[in-house]
């Protein structure tokens, strides 16, 4: 299928008639994911956003459901998301670490309601990468440029118009105006899939054993010295899921909020009695480290990263990961201590 | 800028020979364009590792507290000015450092550079005297410097170290005052405005705390965002208010005690534009109690002192 | 009917809560709107105390202390002196409105005094209308107005 760059906010103001849409807008010098009030409004000539669309079926804070207390007694209300969505021009780094969240929010022992609703009514539309960027390493973890794990359609940028690959039914019952590609553009599809190379890799081949041998390894200390112990990676990641419950309360009334929460903060691990079992920037990034690459992968059998590089760029101190996973590489199959 | 790299190097080299510091900290070369990275140098062989340029941002003097060997720190103007204020909140004491002085020229604002070369990707930057030459896939652009150095750094009037024990190369002239121009004017605004525009700034939040953790100053054992008992804050980034109530007493801790180094708002992730409320503390501290925090050993923190005679604008007018 | 303004105030012990008790027993007449927190000084105030006070439904705030100079623990008032000019500049600066923070020095013979300030602090509240503002917590909570 073929659809035209200069039909796409026509497209989109049409999809707006059944779905909540949610495109890359510009926001300062950067792009984000937003709900869009026009068509035009939405930027596919980018990079990566800022921060990841995953927030958009796990919202950074989330009200789990409100209550007030009235004369004749208390009044609830659940927060349900029954909205049918569509994420236009996604990532197909983005786009896969859905896949991974449904592993956490979906499995044999929890079934997350307020995850799954959005993400049943949600359709993404990706759009493959012409230009990685230099910290993009997505193909070092099993995915790709124009890779359509967890897309229901890909677009491909052939010049004046997108190359549509159908994935899913879903994405397919989206497209009902649009004409066939014809030899041409499969033609021009395929140069510029060839043609988007990326610079870096990594090696995350046994990566896993080498945690395993290594917690005590005294390597933990110098890699997470310069380490601020903020959340900007964590945020900024398309697989970090970890959250924390609260209840903020005005005098009569209140609402249960989940809020994402990081492993780099002190707080996360803080026992009642003062006890913190990872009482420095050291065990916390080892404990990200290990949760992405080791614990999650004996748990899922997949790796928590996706390779989308936002947490190189949005470090402070410019914390690599890259950097980390090829010294933990380097480190001997066995344990020191 | 290559010649206080090698002196910085030597001087590194120095100390680590001859036993006088456990560890060097100072910056290396970044894993991508506009960046340089804190190190931690042991060992002298790896000196050469060290590096000075438009992009050592951060402030070194966040590393130093709590550490039980002798450290070398390289240090530009701001990070000795923190340090003096960490001296005089005893969280510091002098013989365990050895400050390499750096006179400062100012850092790089990589969201100058990004505001002004868009959403593309830089793949190489080349500096030279007064200009940065960004290469991108397709183009190739010089910016004067100026148009692109971080706010703080171009109202900076403590380029130079004001404690070392070495400086590696010729200190560089001052700013003669200090100005605050951009505060004036934003004060001169409506209250309507200004208010709108803190909300607008902040609804970008998302309660990273970058801006906190990358403080010198912010140390406390428990952050009052963190507490829960009694809860001050709501721990939301959804909620702007609470996301401006943080950042309100965030820089109020930080009133008389912050040298308006800018590590704040460069540490934010989102480019939230911190710097308008930092400097405005500053601002303050300096014209109503006359002190600048930090540039001397002698004058005690704005906060923890007093005269008889301070301005009292605030009372109820009767 | 309109609704009242709540005005919270932190008090003094030795000087401005002495003061409000001296109002009291002298039966000068003022609003019912202030509730009273009494401090062992003004210098035990954390700038948060009165933030909160606001973020969580105060119309306004009164600070009161010793007069400069009377403070019973000597500079108490001299040290929180400087804190409440930076907070009164940093509110204002960020757009809170001028009636919703006030600051007063009462002593414990002035008792008319007190009654007037007081006075003052509701006629400004009433003025300047309920606190829907910045640190409201609960124009803060969303789309549940909660």
């Amino acid at each position: 299928m073929i659809l035209t760059k200069k039909d796409v906010p026509n497209f989109l103001d049409s999809l707006k008639n059944n779905y909540q849409v949610f495109a890359p807008v510009k926001q300062d010098h950067y792009t984000e994911f937003k709900e869009i009030e026009n068509g035009a409004d939405a930027v596919l000539d980018y990079s990566n956003t800022k921060t990841p669309p995953k927030k958009i079926l796990f919202p950074q804070s989330e009200k789990l459901y409100c209550y007030k207390v009235e004369e004749n007694g208390v009044q609830m209300e659940e927060k349900a998301d029954e909205q049918q969505k569509v994420i236009f021009g996604i990532r197909p780094c983005d786009a896969k670490s859905f896949t991974i969240l449904d592993k956490v929010f979906d499995n044999n022992k929890y079934q997350d309601p307020y995850y799954l609703n959005r993400r049943k009514n949600t359709i993404l539309v990706g759009i493959g990468c012409n230009a990685p960027e230099s910290t993009c390493f997505c193909t070092s973890l099993g995915g790709g440029p124009f890779d359509t794990t967890g897309l229901d359609l890909l677009l491909v940028d052939i010049g004046d118009c997108y190359l549509v690959e159908v994935i899913s039914e879903k994405g397919k019952n989206m497209l009902t105006s649009c004409k066939e590609a014809g030899e041409e553009d499969k033609k021009k599809a395929s140069q510029v899939k060839e043609n988007a190379t990326l610079t870096t890799s990594i090696n995350i081949e046994g990566i896993k054993e080498k945690l395993d041998n290594n917690f005590y390894n005294e390597i933990w200390d110098y890699i997470s010295e310069k380490c601020i112990g903020c959340g900007s990676c964590t945020f900024s990641c398309p697989t970090c899921h970890c959250f924390d419950i609260v209840d903020e309360t005005a005098d009569s009334g209140g609402c249960r909020i989940r809020n994402w929460d990081s492993c780099m903060f002190p707080l996360f691990t803080l026992h009642g009695s003062g006890h913190n079992p990872r009482p420095s920037n050291k065990e916390r990034f080892r404990n990200r480290i290990m949760h992405k690459f080791n614990y999650f992968v004996e748990t899922n059998d997949i790796t928590a990263c996706v390779g989308c590089g936002r947490c190189i760029k949005n470090c402070p101190v410019n914390m690599d990961i890259r950097e980390i996973l090829e010294e933990i590489q380097g480190l001997e199959a066995r344990s020191v201590s | 800028m290559q010649s206080i790299t090698t002196a910085v190097q030597n001087s590194a080299k120095k100390l680590l020979e001859e036993n006088k510091v456990d560890v060097v900290i100072g910056f290396k070369k970044g894993t991508i364009p506009l960046r340089s990275t804190p190190v931690f140098i042991r060992d002298s062989n790896d000196a050469d590792k060290l590096e000075w340029n438009y992009y050592c941002e951060n402030n070194l003097a966040n590393y130093l507290r709590n550490k039980d060997q002798k450290i070398g720190v390289v240090v530009k103007g701001c990070d000795s000015r923190s340090i003096v204020a960490l001296m005089k909140e005893n969280q510091l004491t002098r013989d365990n450092l050895y400050l390499i002085g750096v006179p400062c020229s100012g850092m790089i604002d990589r969201k100058k550079v990004n505001r002004i070369i868009g959403d593309k990707e830089i793949l190489e930057t080349n500096c030279n005297e007064d200009s940065l030459i960004i290469k991108t896939k397709d183009s190739e652009q010089t910016i004067k410097l100026n148009e692109v150095m971080h706010n703080s750094c171009l109202k900076c009037n403590h380029k130079n170290p004001v404690i070392y024990d070495e400086m590696v190369a010729e200190p560089v002239s001052e700013n003669s005052n200090t100005d605050f121009s951009e505060i004036k004017e934003f004060e001169e605004k409506p209250a309507e405005e200004r208010k709108n525009f803190f909300i607008e700034e902040l609804s970008k939040c998302i309660r990273c705390y970058a801006c906190r953790n990358s403080c010198p100053m912010c140390y406390c054992q428990e952050c009052f965002v963190d507490s829960t008992n009694p809860e001050w804050i709501g721990k939301s980034a959804e909620n702007v208010q609470d996301n401006l109530f943080f950042q309100a007493v965030r820089v109020f801790h930080l009133a008389g005690r912050c040298v308006d180094c800018g590590a704040c708002e460069r540490a934010c992730p989102m480019d939230i534009n911190l710097g308008l409320l930092t400097r405005k503390l500053y601002k303050d501290t300096t014209e109503m109690f006359n002190t600048e925090a930090g540039a001397n050993l002698e004058d005690a923190p704005a906060l923890s002192t007093y005269n008889m005679d301070d301005p009292q604008p605030f009372l109820l007018k009767e | 009917m309109e609704k009242e303004p709540k005005i919270v105030a932190f008090l003094c012990n030795w000087c401005s809560y002495a003061g409000a008790d001296l109002a009291g027993v002298s039966r000068l007449q003022y609003p019912p709107n202030v509730r009273v927190i009494r401090v062992p000084c003004s210098g035990r105030i954390n700038p948060l105390f009165i933030i909160n006070a606001l973020r969580n439904g105060a119309d306004a705030v009164l600070t009161s202390g010793c007069h400069p100079g009377d403070c019973h623990y000597a500079t108490g008032n001299l040290v929180a002196r400087r804190k409440f000019a930076l907070l009164k500049n940093l509110m204002d600066y960020i757009g809170v409105e001028d009636e919703r923070v006030s600051f007063s020095w009462v002593s414990a013979s002035e008792g008319t005094r007190f009654a007037e300030v007081i006075n003052k602090v509701t006629e400004r509240a009433k003025k300047v209308g309920p606190n829907n503002g910045l640190f409201n917590k609960e124009s803060g909570c969303g789309g549940c107005n909660q």
